[in-house]
C-alpha cells in the first residue's frame, strides 16, 4: 500500500537508477525511450528474448526491492478485509477468493478473485453480485493476463521533445503537477483539462466534482469508444430525462432485438444472458419419455425475433432472424410500431404521438410477413414481451421501442428504467469534439488522460494527435505505452484493477468495492490517486480516497459503524441496498414527437460502389485496449471463428457478386479517409453491408497486440459513430487469416457430407416436435457391444452436461478454461497450422441460405468417454480410466506419439508441438494456477473436467466427513457460463441436476450411436422456438440445407 | 532327390547364369567388385551424394530435437505425418529382402539367388531407414524407451492393447531376423573374400565375420540347416511384420483406417514396393558392375511378374475398400473414401493410382519386361505410387474425420521434405558401403543354380566325387566352388 512518503519499493528502485544517472552511461541511456529496457535486443530478437531482458530487469528491481517480483500480496499498512474461506490465517497453497469489481467503458463487472499465496490467478464472477450471480465473461475472464503483463507501462517517463525521454518518480511528478496548478489555481484552473474513460466510479465523480468546484473554470470530458449515448438520448427522447433501460428477460416471453447483441456485447450481458436462458431452459420430463404431455414441469418458452445486420451471438439465437442493411434497422422498428398502432386495443397514449409519422411505414412495409407475425406475437404477449435496441441504432430507434414497450405494456413488467449515472452529460463524441475544439484554440495548457487511448480511437474527423500538439504539459495515465502515450509529455504507469483501491457502478448501479489482490507489480497508481495528486498536491492514497467517498453513507467517519459496512462491503464485493432504485416514467409525447421528427422509411443508404459498414465492437479487443491480451487474441470469434485478425465481413452474395475471396484486400474510402481491409464471408450478413470491427491495427501496443489486425477508426466520424457509408474497391493482393475452423475452403463434397451429419451431430428440435413428440430419434444403429467388461464406478461417477438451448457462443468457458487449466498462447502462425490449444472449443456450422443462415453451435471438450478410442491406443499407457470415470491424462508419462488424438473423434486433444509454456518472465510465472501442471513440449494435453477442483473439494468433504454436495464442485467452464448452459455433477447421485439432465429425454451423446464411446459428456437438444404464422427461410429441424455456404 | 529334379527343371529354361561362365567365373565378378584397389570415381561421388543426404537426416533430426515436433508439418486433426508415412514406406520396402529369401527359398524359387543378397542388403538398410522413424516421431524422444517393456524403478508396463507396441515387437522382430538371416547367408561369401584379401586388414576383418568358415562338410550342414531354421521363422515375419504395421490403423475407429482389409493389403503393397526398390537399385548396379550375365533378363522379367501381380493386388483392394465402403453403409467411412478420390487431397490418390495400378499393367508385354528403361522408369513409378499410398492413407483419412468442424489442411514443411530426402541419404549410403565391402551377390548360391552344380552335368569327376561325399543335404554349388579355388 502505498503511504505517500515515498518509501515505496518502487521508488527505491528508481532512486538507485538516479544514483546510477550521475554515470555519463546513464545520461546516454536515457535518451533512449525506454531506459530500462534494450531497444536492440527487443527490435532483432523475438518475443522471448524481450522477455528474457525483462525479466531481467525485474530480477534487478527485485535487488531493491524484492516484494513486487516475488509476488508478494499487496497487504497493505491499512487493513484490509478479504474475503475469505479460511478467516483465521492463510493456509498456503490453498486459495483464497477477494470480492473486487473491474470497470469496463464505465460499467462494473462484479467479480470474484481466486488468489493463492497473494497471487491472483483466476477471475470469477462474484455470486453476491446482482448481476454476475458467480458468472462473467470473456473480458473480465481474460483481465488476468492484464495484469501479469510484462508489456504494461512499468514506470514514469518524462518526454523532452527532440532531447529524449527521462525517467521520472511519482514525487518529481508531484512537484511538477505542484507547480503547474499553482498557476491553473491563479486562473481558477483556466487551462486545465481532464480527459477521463467512461468512469462510474463514486470515488472518481467525487473528485471530479471537487475538482470543478474548487476550479470552476477547468473543464472535465469523458471519452469512451463504446458508449451507450443513443440509448441515454433514446430514453431522454420517450420520458423526457436520461434513464437507463434494465431489461427482465426472464420475464419476457416474445422478445424482439433490433441489432442489440444483449446477450454477449451489453454490460449486463452477464445478467441478461442467465434471465434469457432461464426463459427457455425447459424442465426435464419427469420420466415420460416421449409421451404426449409427458414433459411435465414448466414449458414456458421464449420466443426470440432479431432484426440485425451482423450476425451477433443474439441473431445466432434468434428464432427467427431479419437480416436488413444496418441503417434499415430502424425502418423495420417503424413498420413494427406502425403496425401495432394499427392494432385493436393497443394502448394509443404511448405511440399516438408519433401516429402520423407511423403512417408512412404502412405503406411501405418491405418485410410484411416478418412484421405482422412478430407485431401479433408481441400483441399476444402484452405484459410479456420486450423490444430492445441496440446502442449502435439511433436515439429516435430507442425512443420508439420505449413507447412501443410502454404501449404494450411492457414497462414495469419486462423493463424498468432507472436513472443513468452519467446523467445530462454530453455524448462522448460531443464532449471529444469540443476538447479538440479546445486545443485547437489553444485554451488547454494542461491536459490530464486519465486511462483510455484517444490519439487511436478518437473519432477521426477530428484529429485529436494534430490537437493534443497544442498543449503544453500533456499527462497520460495508462496501463500500457500506446499511441497516445506517445504523443504526451507525462507517461504515467496505471495499476490494474487488481492492484488497485477504487469502486465502480454496475449497469443496475450496484456499487463494489474495487480491493487490491496484489501489491502493484510496476510502479502505478489509479486515476482517482492521480486526480487527488493533482488536485491536493502530494500522494494521495487510493485506499484513504475511496474510504472517504462513503464516509456519509456508510454512518460516520471512522466509527464502529463504518467499519463493520465497509468490511461487509469489501466481503461481499457490493455495497448493500445500492442498486439505483426503479423510476416512475412515462411518454412525453411531445418529446417523442419531436426526436422522431425525422423519422421516415428509408431505402439502405448504400448508393453503387458503396457499403454500410457497421463499426462494432469488438468480443475480444473490445475497443482496442485488450489488443496485447494473447488469450483474447486467440480467441475465435463466435462465427468467423478467425483469430489474431478482424476483417470485412461481408455476406456471401456479395463477395460473389464483387468477386471476392476471403482474404482479399479492399479498399474502403468514407469523407476522404480510407482503410484497406481483406474481406472474411459471413453467412448471414446483410447485403451491401459489412461488419468491421474496432480496436485491431495497434501501432503501438505491446509485442502481442502490435500490428495485428487492421485500425478501422479511419472511417469512424465523430457525427455517426457506429456507420459509416464508404465507397468499396479492389486493392488487389490477399491476406492470409488464421481461423480455427474452416482452415481452409469446404470443397463440394466436403460441404455435403457436413450438411449430412448435421443432424446428427447438433441434434435440434422446434418447440412443438418436441413437446407432440414428433421429434426425430436420431441414428438407428444397432447395439454396439463393448469389447471388454465395461468399467465399474462404484464412488463418484462424473458428469457433464451441456444445454444447446443455452449456449450462445459467447466463448466465457474457452477463456476461464484457459485461465484455470495454463493453456498457452500459440500465436498466429501455430493457430494456422492448426495448433491452437483451447480444451473447450466451440464448433459453429450453418445451415440454409448462406445470407440468411441457421446457426448452430456447440462447445466440444474432452467427452470424458466410457469406452474412450485414446485410452487404448496409447503405448505407454499415458491417457487412462480412472475410477470415477475421467480419462486422466498422465503428462509425466506421455511421450507424444499422438496416437490417442488420430484415435479420438471428437479431436479434442491437444499436443505441445513446441515449448509453448517457456520463456515467461518472473512477472508471467506468478499468474499460472499452481494446481494445474504446466505442459512440457511434446505432451498431450486436454481437457480434465478441471479434477483439480474436484480433488479439492473431495479433500474439503472427506476432512469434515460429509458427502459431497451437488453443485459444490464447478468446472471454470461451468462456472463462466453466464447463461449456465454447463452442468457437472455426480451421475452416481441420484438427486444430482446432471443426473436429471441426462434422464431427460432432450439429452444425447454425441457420436456414440456411431462409435459406442459412451461418453461422459452429454448433450441437450436445442430447441427452437419458430412462429407458426411465420415460414422461417431456414429449413426445420434435421433439414439439410443444399445450398449453404460454409461447413 | 526332389533336388536334382529342380536342377534338371532349370536345366530346361534359360540358363540363371549366362554368358558360359564357370564357378571361378562367377567367384571374380563377385568378389573383384569388392577387392577392386581404386574404386570409380562415380562411386565417390554417388557416396558424397548420400553421405550428404545422411547428414541432412541428422541435421533435420538435430533440429527436431531441439524444437520440438512442431517444425513437421502434423497438426490437430492430422497427428501423424511425414514420419508415419515414412515408416511405413521403408518397412514395406523392407519386404522384398525377406520374401526373397525366405519365401522363394522355401518355394525353390531358384532365380532367387542373384537377387537374394542384394534384396536382403535393401532390407536391412530399408528397415533401419524405417526404425528412424517411430524413434524420432514422439514428442519427448528421449523417453521413446518407454516403449519396451522394461522392468525399472516406475514398475510400469507399457499398454499391451496398444497396436504401437505391437509394432515395436513386430519391427523388431523382423529386423533381428533378417538381420540373422542376411548375415548367415553372407558366412560363405565374406571367407571367400577372406581367403583372397591381399591385406592384413582385409584378412583380420574378414576373417573375424566370417567366424571361421573353412567350408567343410559339417559347417555347411550346420549352414543348411541353420538357414532354413532362419528361413522357416522369417517367412511368417514377412506376413506379420505389415500386418501388424497396418494394424495401426486398422484397430484404431477412423474412417478410413478402420478395415479388415487392411493386413493383406498391406503385405502386397509391402512386397510390391519392395520388387520395385529391389529393381530400382538392381537395374543401374548389373549395368555398371557388369553382372549382366548373373543377373540376366530372365531375373528381371520375373521381377516384373511380381510388379504385376501384386500391383493388381493392390488395385484390387483399393477397389475393394471402395465397395465396402458403399456396401457397408457407414457414411462417415463412404464419406472417407469418397473424400479421398474427390476430396482436397484426390491429386494423391490418382497419383497412386496410376502410379501403382495403371503403370505396372505395361508389365503385360514381354517387350516391356525386357526393357531395362522401361521397367526401370516403372519401378520409380511404383516407389512414389507407394509413398502416396502411405501419405493418402495417413493423412487424408485423419484431416476429415468425424466432426467437421476439426476437419483441417496437412501441408509438409521443408523439415517434412528434408528429413524424408535425408533417409534416402541414409539408405543409399548404408547401400553403397555394401557393395563396396561386401559381395553383392550370393556365390556360393548362385553356384548352386549353375549347370555345372549338377552332380550329372559334365566330365568333372573330382567334382563328382565331391559331391557324391557330400550328403543329400550338401549344398554342390559352394563346396564345389570353394574346393575349385582352394
Amino acid at each position: 500500500m502505498k503511504n505517500g512518503n515515498d518509501t515505496t519499493t518502487g521508488r527505491d528502485y528508481w532512486r538507485s537508477l538516479e544514483e546510477y544517472s550521475q554515470t555519463p552511461e546513464f545520461a546516454a541511456a536515457v535518451k533512449r525511450e525506454f531506459p530500462n529496457a534494450t531497444p536492440d535486443m527487443i527490435s532483432e530478437n523475438s518475443r522471448r528474448d524481450f522477455l528474457k531482458v525483462m525479466g531481467a530487469s525485474l530480477a534487478f528491481a527485485g535487488i531493491t526491492g524484492c516484494k513486487p517480483a516475488e509476488g508478494w500480496p499487496r497487504w497493505p499498512e491499512e487493513k484490509i478485509l478479504p474475503f475469505t474461506n479460511r478467516p483465521e490465517g492463510r493456509m498456503p497453497g490453498n486459495p483464497v477468493y477477494y470480492a473486487t469489481a473491474m470497470e469496463l467503458a464505465g460499467v462494473g463487472r462484479g467479480l470474484l478473485i481466486k488468489s493463492f499465496d497473494g497471487r491472483p490467478v483466476k477471475v470469477e464472477g462474484n455470486p453476491l453480485h446482482p448481476e454476475s450471480q458467480g458468472t462473467s465473461d470473456v473480458l473480465s475472464q481474460a483481465s488476468i493476463l492484464e495484469m501479469y503483463d510484462p508489456d504494461r507501462m512499468q514506470s514514469l517517463m518524462e518526454s523532452q521533445g527532440s532531447s529524449g525521454q527521462y525517467g521520472r518518480s511519482w514525487s518529481e511528478f508531484s512537484v511538477a503537477m505542484e507547480g503547474r496548478m499553482a498557476r491553473h489555481r491563479g486562473g481558477r484552473g483556466k487551462g486545465l483539462a481532464v480527459l477521463s474513460e467512461a468512469s462510474s466510479s463514486p470515488t472518481l465523480r467525487r473528485l471530479r466534482a471537487q475538482l470543478q468546484s474548487e476550479l470552476p473554470e477547468s473543464a472535465w470530458f469523458e471519452w469512451e469508444p463504446i458508449a451507450r449515448d443513443n440509448e441515454r438520448a433514446g430514453s431522454r427522447a420517450a420520458f423526457g430525462r436520461p434513464l437507463r433501460p434494465q431489461y427482465r428477460f426472464d420475464r419476457a416471453q416474445v422478445i424482439a432485438s433490433f441489432d442489440d447483441d444483449f446477450l454477449v456485447s451489453h454490460p449486463a450481458s452477464v445478467q441478461y444472458a442467465f434471465d434469457f436462458a432461464e426463459g427457455r431452459r425447459m424442465a426435464p420430463a419427469g420420466g415420460g419419455h416421449g409421451e404426449q404431455g409427458g414433459h411435465g414441469g414448466d414449458t414456458r418458452f421464449n420466443r426470440l425475433y432479431a432484426v440485425e445486420a451482423t450476425l451477433s451471438p443474439t441473431g445466432g439465437m434468434a428464432d427467427h432472424r431479419l437480416p436488413v442493411a444496418p441503417s434499415e434497422v430502424e425502418s423495420v422498428l417503424g413498420e413494427l410500431a406502425a403496425e401495432l398502432l394499427a392494432a385493436p386495443g393497443i394502448d394509443g397514449s404511448a405511440l399516438g404521438s408519433v401516429g402520423a409519422r407511423l403512417g408512412a411505414f404502412r405503406q411501405g412495409n418491405k418485410h410484411q410477413a416478418f412484421v405482422k407475425q412478430l407485431a401479433q406475437d408481441l400483441l399476444a404477449h402484452r405484459g410479456a414481451s420486450l423490444v430492445v435496441v441496440g446502442t449502435r441504432q439511433p436515439a429516435a430507434a430507442h425512443a420508439l421501442a420505449h413507447a412501443i414497450n410502454a404501449a404494450l405494456g411492457n414497462v414495469g413488467h419486462t423493463v424498468s428504467f432507472t436513472e443513468d449515472p452519467a446523467g445530462n452529460d454530453a455524448t462522448h463524441a460531443v464532449q471529444i469534439r469540443e476538447l479538440v475544439e479546445r486545443m485547437k484554440a489553444g485554451r488547454v495548457e494542461t491536459l490530464l488522460i486519465l486511462g483510455g487511448n484517444p490519439v487511436f480511437d478518437a473519432p477521426a474527423d477530428l484529429d485529436f494527435g494534430a490537437a493534443l500538439g497544442q498543449v503544453d504539459t500533456s499527462v497520460h495515465l495508462t496501463l500500457y505505452p500506446n499511441e497516445t502515450t506517445e504523443a504526451v509529455r507525462w507517461r504515467l504507469p496505471r495499476t490494474h484493477y487488481l492492484e488497485s483501491w477504487g469502486d465502480a457502478r454496475a449497469w443496475n448501479g450496484t456499487v463494489a468495492i474495487v480491493q487490491p489482490l496484489i501489491r502493484p507489480l510496476f510502479d502505478g497508481r489509479t486515476p482517482a490517486e492521480v486526480v487527488a495528486s493533482v488536485l491536493q498536491g502530494g500522494l494521495p492514497n487510493g485506499y484513504d480516497l475511496v474510504r472517504e467517498t462513503y464516509q456519509a453513507a456508510f454512518g460516520g467517519p471512522n466509527g464502529d459503524g463504518f467499519e463493520h459496512t465497509w468490511k461487509k462491503a469489501l466481503h461481499d464485493g457490493v455495497v448493500a441496498d445500492s442498486a439505483l432504485p426503479a423510476v416512475n416514467v412515462a411518454i412525453d409525447g411531445g418529446s417523442l414527437a419531436a426526436a422522431l421528427g425525422s423519422f421516415a422509411p428509408h431505402e439502405a443508404r448504400a448508393g453503387a460502389d458503396e457499403i454500410e459498414v457497421v463499426l462494432a465492437q469488438d468480443a475480444c479487443v473490445f475497443d482496442g485496449r485488450f489488443a496485447n491480451n494473447g488469450w483474447l487474441q486467440e480467441l475465435p470469434n463466435t462465427f468467423t471463428k478467425l483469430t489474431w485478425d478482424n476483417a470485412l465481413l461481408i455476406g456471401p452474395r456479395m463477395a460473389q457478386e464483387m468477386g471476392l475471396a476471403d482474404g482479399d484486400m479492399v479498399r474502403l474510402e468514407a469523407q476522404g479517409r480510407s482503410v484497406e481491409v481483406p474481406i472474411w464471408t459471413t453467412p448471414g450478413q446483410a447485403g451491401k453491408s459489412g461488419t468491421l470491427h474496432l480496436g485491431y491495427g495497434r501501432r503501438v501496443s505491446g509485442k502481442v497486440g502490435t500490428g495485428v489486425g487492421f485500425d478501422a477508426y479511419p472511417l469512424r466520424a465523430s457525427e455517426n459513430l457506429h456507420l459509416a457509408v464508404a465507397k468499396i474497391s479492389k486493392a488487389g493482393g490477399n491476406y492470409a487469416f488464421s481461423a480455427t475452423q474452416d482452415h481452409f475452403a469446404i470443397d463440394e463434397a466436403g460441404r455435403k457430407a457436413t450438411q449430412a451429419r448435421l443432424s446428427s451431430l447438433i441434434q435440434e428440435a422446434t418447440l412443438d416436435e418436441y413437446l407432440h413428440g414428433g421429434h426425430a430419434e436420431h441414428g438407428h444403429h444397432p447395439p454396439a457391444l463393448p469389447l471388454w467388461d465395461p468399467h465399474e464406478y462404484n464412488g463418484h461417477k462424473w458428469g457433464l452436461s451441456i444445454d444447446l438451448n443455452a449456449c450462445t457462443g459467447c466463448n466465457a468457458c474457452v477463456i476461464a478454461c484457459q485461465s484455470e487449466n495454463n493453456i498457452p498462447v500459440v500465436g498466429k502462425t501455430e493457430v494456422s497450422h492448426g495448433r491452437e490449444m483451447h480444451w473447450i472449443r466451440i464448433d459453429r456450422y450453418f445451415r440454409g441460405d448462406p445470407d440468411d443462415p441457421q446457426v448452430a453451435l456447440q462447445p466440444v471438450a474432452c467427452q470424458q468417454c466410457e469406452n474412450a478410442p485414446c485410452e487404448q491406443v496409447c503405448p505407454v499407457a499415458a491417457t487412462v480410466h480412472s475410477h470415477e470415470g475421467l480419462n486422466d491424462m498422465v503428462y509425466n508419462r506421455c511421450i507424444g506419439t499422438r496416437y490417442c488424438a488420430n484415435n479420438c473423434p471428437y479431436k479434442v486433444r491437444r499436443f505441445n508441438f513446441f515449448n509453448f509454456n517457456g520463456g515467461m518472465t518472473a512477472v508471467e510465472k506468478m499468474r499460472p494456477n499452481p494446481d494445474v501442471t504446466m505442459r512440457a513440449r511434446g505432451v498431450m494435453e486436454k481437457c480434465s473436467f478441471c479434477v483439480q477442483r474436484i480433488q479439492q473439494v473431495k479433500i474439503v468433504a472427506k476432512n469434515e466427513k460429509r458427502p459431497i454436495a451437488d453443485g459444490e464442485i464447478r468446472t471454470a467452464c461451468q462456472q463462466a457460463c453466464p447463461s449456465q448452459a454447463i452442468v457437472f455433477g455426480d451421475l452416481n447421485d441420484p438427486k444430482s441436476e446432471v443426473r436429471r439432465q441426462e434422464e431427460s429425454d432432450r439429452t444425447y451423446a454425441l457420436l456414440d450411436a456411431e462409435l459406442h464411446t459412451k461418453p461422459r459428456l452429454k448433450y441437450m437438444k436445442r430447441l427452437r422456438n419458430p412462429a407458426a404464422g411465420l415460414t422461417a427461410t431456414h429449413e426445420g429441424h434435421g433439414a439439410a440445407g443444399d445450398d449453404a455456404h460454409h461447413g | 532327390m526332389s533336388e536334382n529334379r529342380d536342377v534338371q527343371l532349370e536345366l530346361g529354361r534359360t540358363p540363371l547364369v549366362i554368358g558360359g561362365r564357370d564357378f571361378h567365373a562367377v567367384t571374380e565378378m563377385v568378389s573383384s567388385v569388392v577387392e577392386r584397389r581404386k574404386w570409380p570415381i562415380g562411386w565417390y561421388i554417388a557416396f558424397t551424394i548420400s553421405a550428404g543426404g545422411l547428414g541432412l537426416l541428422g541435421a533435420m533430426i538435430g533440429w527436431l530435437f531441439y524444437k520440438g515436433v512442431g517444425v513437421w508439418g502434423v497438426n490437430n486433426p492430422v497427428g501423424w505425418g511425414y514420419a508415419i508415412i515414412n515408416f511405413v514406406f521403408w518397412v514395406g520396402i523392407g519386404h522384398a529382402g525377406t520374401l526373397i529369401s525366405a519365401i522363394l527359398y522355401l518355394f525353390r524359387q531358384r532365380w532367387r539367388t542373384s537377387i537374394n543378397r542384394f534384396a536382403e542388403a535393401m532390407t536391412i538398410f530399408a528397415v533401419i531407414c524405417a526404425l528412424v522413424f517411430p524413434g524420432i516421431h514422439v514428442g519427448r524422444p528421449w523417453l521413446a524407451w518407454w516403449l519396451f517393456p522394461l522392468p525399472y524403478a516406475q514398475n510400469m508396463w507399457p499398454n499391451f492393447r496398444s497396436p504401437l507396441l505391437w509394432d515395436v515387437f513386430a519391427v523388431g522382430t523382423y529386423f533381428t531376423v533378417s538381420l540373422l538371416f542376411w548375415y548367415v547367408g553372407l558366412i560363405p561369401d565374406i571367407a571367400t573374400i577372406r581367403d583372397r584379401a591381399t591385406t592384413k586388414i582385409r584378412r583380420v576383418l574378414y576373417g573375424f565375420f566370417a567366424l571361421g568358415w573353412r567350408g567343410s562338410h559339417r559347417h555347411w550342414h550346420r549352414y543348411e540347416v541353420a538357414y532354413m531354421i532362419l528361413a522357416a521363422l522369417a517367412t511368417p515375419l514377412v506376413l506379420s511384420v505389415h500386418s501388424v504395421v497396418s494394424f495401426d490403423f486398422a484397430t484404431s475407429q477412423l474412417p478410413g483406417w478402420h478395415t479388415t482389409i487392411f493386413p493383406p493389403y498391406f503385405v502386397a503393397g509391402a512386397i510390391f514396393s519392395g520388387f520395385a526398390m529391389v529393381l530400382t537399385l538392381m537395374i543401374p548396379c548389373r549395368t555398371i558392375f557388369g553382372m549382366q550375365d548373373l543377373v540376366t533378363m530372365r531375373h528381371l522379367e520375373n521381377m516384373c511378374r511380381i510388379l504385376l501381380a501384386t500391383g493388381m493386388m493392390v488395385g484390387y483392394a483399393y477397389s475393394i475398400e471402395f465397395f465396402i465402403a458403399w456396401y457397408g453403409g457407414n457414411p462417415y467411412k463412404r464419406f472417407a473414401f469418397i473424400n479421398r478420390a474427390f476430396g482436397p487431397y484426390a491429386w494423391g490418390y490418382w497419383t497412386m493410382v496410376s502410379c501403382n495400378v495403371l503403370s505396372p499393367q505395361i508389365f503385360w508385354f514381354r517387350w516391356a519386361r525386357r526393357n531395362i528403361v522401361v521397367m526401370f522408369i516403372i519401378s520409380i513409378f511404383v516407389n512414389i505410387g507407394m509413398w502416396f499410398e502411405r501419405f493418402v492413407i495417413v493423412v487424408s483419412s485423419l484431416s476429415r474425420d468425424f466432426l467437421p468442424a476439426a476437419w483441417a489442411y496437412y501441408r509438409p514443411t521443408w523439415v517434412d521434405i528434408a528429413t524424408f530426402v535425408g533417409s534416402f541419404g541414409l539408405f543409399m549410403t548404408l547401400f553403397l558401403l555394401f557393395i563396396r565391402f561386401l559381395p553383392m551377390m550370393a556365390m556360393a548360391e548362385i553356384k548352386g543354380v549353375m549347370p555345372e552344380a549338377h552332380p550329372h552335368h559334365g566330365p568333372d569327376p573330382a567334382e563328382r566325387r565331391g559331391t557324391d561325399l557330400g550328403g543329400a543335404t550338401l549344398q554342390p554349388a559352394g563346396a564345389l566352388g570353394r574346393g575349385r579355388e582352394q
